[in-house]
């Protein structure tokens, strides 16, 4: 009869997966950075983030370890032999009071630890910093537009920061769910319609950093994250800012309607359409010919093609019908284009767009 | 003519076995043959769905994707993750296994409503068809989660996929109320709720979160349908509805739905893991109220998946708080089954090799959920790869694991018949390797910045895309080899006797494959099914066998 205590190899074993822990809960704490595991963190909280992925991946390295580690041990050392009898039973422990309050006493410490730290950080990121820039943001089918306070209008494609500035980002939807994130702030928020979502943060190093979706949201959401958000120095910052102010002092702020009526196409600006079209149109149209579909067509020619003399609508492909598009919107059975509003196009913006258009051979 | 007789205070009462093929294996009301029918259709959504997997790791070999519009891609990994959750994991847990084999180990004839029963099972397939036949009509796109607006958005196929996920729902929902009252008032005399098996308490566990959580999830689904088809604005918020309510509503049902998809796999893990190390199950009643626990909780975090969605910011402290707590009684069991081991004679049967997966991979991504309980870190992996790395973990490291560990051990006792030893390693060793392949770099790319539910993504993340598609052909290959030893071991397979892994539960101790009536007279109990120095603690089971014993070991 076997008595019921563990043997040698049993200590041993423990012995070596506690030194693999150690080296585990080491390598975590003593890496200078988090980035083999991580994207490079570029601002605040997101150095708190990171420190919170130390602590929770040394914890789970250590852990992991005993219990693949005696999974191993257990399934070799008391495995049956082939000299043991057929029916060879092994110790008789039903339970041990002792281990049992152990491992329930020992987690409930660590969620106990785990909650506090976990708690002072999600504090961090709910207050609001005194003085500092806010700026919304807002999702559309499928890119992001920004707004800054004293700018008319919309500010496109890339978002600029200054480096060191305490930020409050607002961010909303006007179709679907979109999220906001850029990996390097580790930080995050859903873009719902109807709704405002706050992120605060605080960004630390210069850079580029992608911007990118994480909410599913219709065809072309795996190519909504080529916006970028530019964190530079404040003079640079300055001089963007001020651009924009500029460039859209005579822009509305109100949300672009729906206009009824036909629009004015006379007086377009080819290279103001094709700005546009690089923000609002290429995340579903290529420039290629009609074949090289993303959501819709090909528009190279769309004006000049003998081969597709026709709109998707069925009229007869002349400025005039395209604008009507771009203006209503269309939904059929090869998908869905927002309308005007929903691409937030003003009529001159689709004027220009027409002549862009017109100006593809 | 039925027999009634007084029999330790149970009325013995067995019906005559229903004769003809249809009465007998279509409509059958029999628990046995309802539970394999679940098991059978469930395999067959199983391959269904696994099919649209590899189409997804296809797609993604190249960061260009390119063998999918992405539109069709959509339709592909939402139908993916609709059918393995409502057509395979869940049906496969309750209604095959739970069928199958919880009325026998309480020591009972059959469910408490057998007719019940066959209802639940016979719209099982109806609806799963009703999902995949959404492919005609344009299937759903937002995931299997579904999130208003976007659903608004989608195809005709939505509406149906709300359709089907609602009439399963009705299935599960049926079959939980059965199983709650079956384990309520048919257990046989003795058999306490302390002297329950452990696969019995995870039974116990999880009907009562069928019962309440799936009605929340019908509700959402009923709103939705409404919604989509007749503009009654719930989700809408241009027309004053509200897109968060639906998450709301929908994680209320799924996040126990992750709990229906575990604490079943974590009784078969309790089951397998003492038999096959041949030792009493170590803490049995901490590892049955844990379950308990586990269930109550589990109502009470459905939130921590909507930290980034905008909910009240103190709302998400008690969610991410009871969250953190799951993690003890989950710990519990885990180092219980550890204990359990420690000092066996473990026989590293195919059943108890997949219990070890299960253990392993369960464990890790227990601990991935810990990260993602964690507000601040959350907030940075939270719709990313990070979420699929996670939940494949989960639930094919936890519940498919739990579910290969389960067929292995209960084979002998549906056919008679042992599955073969050695394609079942070969089964387990090559699934562990396809799937560590295909999702441990997912928690990296999560991580890194690649979002889910991608069509196309960063060139930077493609090597382990690559990697992972490559991975995952090995893990088909394993199902594939699953697949042939079973279909082959029905008829071909080595003669198994009635107890071939020295079992000590009740459905060991009646013939292979049971008889229509289980047991000739209802036992009695008078001990825990774990002690395996004492006799068998049932009285009147004498008369049950009529074949002789196979030594304990045979099968190697």
């Amino acid at each position: 009869m076997e008595t019921n205590k563990p043997g040698r190899g049993f200590w041993v074993t423990t012995a070596i997966l506690a030194l693999i822990s150690t080296a585990g809960i080491l390598y975590f704490w003593m890496i200078p950075t988090v980035e083999p595991w991580l994207p490079p963190e570029g601002g605040h909280p997101g150095d708190q983030v990171d420190w919170l992925f130390r602590f929770m991946a040394s914890t789970a390295a250590a852990l992991y370890t005993f219990v693949v580690g005696y999974i191993v041990y257990f399934a070799i050392a008391y495995r049956r032999r082939k000299s043991d009898p057929p029916d060879a039973l092994g110790f008789h422990v039903h339970d041990n009071t002792k281990l049992e309050v152990t491992w329930t006493v020992l987690p409930t410490l660590f969620v106990v630890l785990l909650s506090i730290l976990s708690v002072r950080i999600w504090y961090v990121l709910q207050v609001q910093p005194n003085n500092g820039l806010v700026v919304e943001s807002i999702g559309r089918q499928w890119y992001f537009t920004f707004r800054y306070p004293n700018v008319n209008g919309e500010v496109a494609n890339e978002m600029h920061l200054p480096v060191g500035v305490p930020v409050t980002l607002n961010v909303t939807s006007q179709d679907v769910i979109h999220s906001f994130w850029v990996p390097d702030m580790r930080l995050k928020a859903d873009m719902v319609p109807g709704m405002i979502n706050t992120i605060r943060f605080t960004p630390t190093r210069v850079g580029r950093y992608q911007i990118i979706c994480t909410e599913f949201c219709g065809t072309a959401h795996s190519t909504m994250d080529k916006q970028i958000m530019v964190v530079e120095t404040q003079a640079q910052y300055d001089a963007w800012y001020h651009g924009w102010q500029v460039r859209n002092a005579n822009v509305s702020n109100a949300l672009p309607t729906v206009s009824t009526g036909t629009i004015d196409l006379a007086g377009g600006n080819a290279a103001a359409g094709q700005a546009l079209f690089s923000q609002k149109c290429s995340a579903c149209h290529a420039l290629g010919p009609f074949t090289q579909r993303i959501v819709g067509p090909g528009l190279r020619g769309v004006l000049h093609d003998p081969t597709h003399p026709n709109l998707v609508d069925g009229d007869p492909a002349t400025p005039a019908n395209v604008a009507k598009i771009l203006q209503n919107g269309y939904t059929g059975s090869i998908g869905h284009m927002p309308n005007q509003s929903d691409n937030g196009l003003s009529n001159k913006d689709i004027t220009n767009l027409v002549a862009y258009l017109n100006s593809l051979r | 003519m039925s027999v009634i007789a007084e029999h330790g205070g149970i009325a013995e009462h067995i019906h005559p076995e229903p004769q003809g093929f249809i009465r007998k294996y279509v409509f059958s009301l029999d628990h046995k043959i309802i539970g394999i029918q679940y098991i059978i259709t469930a395999f067959v959504f199983f391959i269904l769905a696994g099919l649209l997997a590899e189409v997804i790791r296809i797609q993604l070999l190249h960061a260009n994707g390119g063998f999918l519009t992405p539109d069709t891609y959509n339709e592909v990994y939402s139908v993916h993750g609709s059918a393995m959750v409502w057509l395979v994991i869940i049906p496969m847990l309750t209604g095959g296994f739970g069928n199958f084999v919880m009325p026998v180990q309480i020591g009972a004839r059959d469910v408490a409503f057998p007719w019940l029963n066959m209802i639940s099972f016979w719209i099982f397939p109806v609806a799963g068809i009703m999902l995949f036949s959404s492919f005609l009509m344009g299937a759903p796109v937002a995931g299997w989660t579904e999130y208003p607006p976007m659903s608004l958005q989608g195809a005709a196929g939505t509406s149906m996929w709300c359709a089907a996920i609602f009439l399963v729902g009705v299935s599960s929902t049926l079959t939980g109320m059965n199983f709650l009252v079956t384990m309520l008032k048919m257990r046989a005399p003795g058999m306490t709720y302390t002297r329950m098996p452990l696969f019995c308490w995870g039974q116990f566990a999880t009907a009562p979160l069928l019962m309440i959580a799936t009605t929340a999830l019908a509700a959402a689904l009923a709103a939705l349908f409404m919604e989509r088809q007749f503009g009654v604005p719930f989700y809408d918020p241009t027309k004053g509805g509200s897109p968060v309510l639906w998450q709301h509503m929908f994680w209320f049902y799924s996040h126990p739905a992750v709990y229906i998809m575990i604490l079943p796999a974590f009784g078969i893990i309790s089951e397998v893991v003492s038999v096959f190390s041949r030792k009493p199950i170590f803490g049995y009643r901490l590892i049955a109220f844990s379950s308990a626990a586990i269930a109550l909780t589990g109502f009470m975090v459905w939130a921590h998946h909507m930290f980034t969605s905008g909910i009240a910011p103190y709302m998400q402290l008690p969610f991410m708080i009871i969250t953190f707590i799951i993690a003890v009684p989950t710990g519990v069991k885990i180092f219980s089954w550890l204990a359990t081991m420690w000092g066996g004679k473990i026989h590293l049967t195919t059943s108890m090799l997949f219990a070890l997966g299960f253990l392993a991979l369960f464990t890790f991504g227990g601990i991935s959920g810990v990260f993602l309980a964690a507000i601040p870190f959350d907030l940075h992996v939270h719709g990313t790869y990070f979420i699929p790395a996670h939940i494949h973990y989960v639930l094919v490291g936890g519940s498919l694991m739990g579910i290969f560990s389960g067929m292995y051990f209960w084979f002998p006792k549906m056919s008679g018949r042992y599955m073969s030893e050695f394609w079942g390693r070969m089964h387990f060793a090559l699934f562990i390797i396809g799937f560590t392949g295909t999702f441990l770099p997912m928690h990296y790319l999560g991580a890194m910045g690649m979002p889910r539910r991608v069509a196309t993504y960063d060139p930077q993340f493609q090597y382990w895309n690559q990697f992972e598609t490559i991975f995952s052909f090995v893990m088909t290959l394993s199902i594939l080899i699953f697949f042939i030893n079973m279909l082959y071991s029905i008829r071909r397979g080595k003669p198994a006797g009635h107890n071939p892994w020295g079992a000590r539960t009740l459905e060991w101790q009646i013939p292979s494959p049971p008889p229509y009536y289980n047991f000739k007279h209802i036992p009695s109990v008078f001990g825990l099914p774990y002690d395996f120095t004492e006799p068998l603690p049932y009285l009147h089971l004498e008369e049950e066998l009529t074949d002789s014993p196979v030594p304990v070991g045979a099968h190697s």
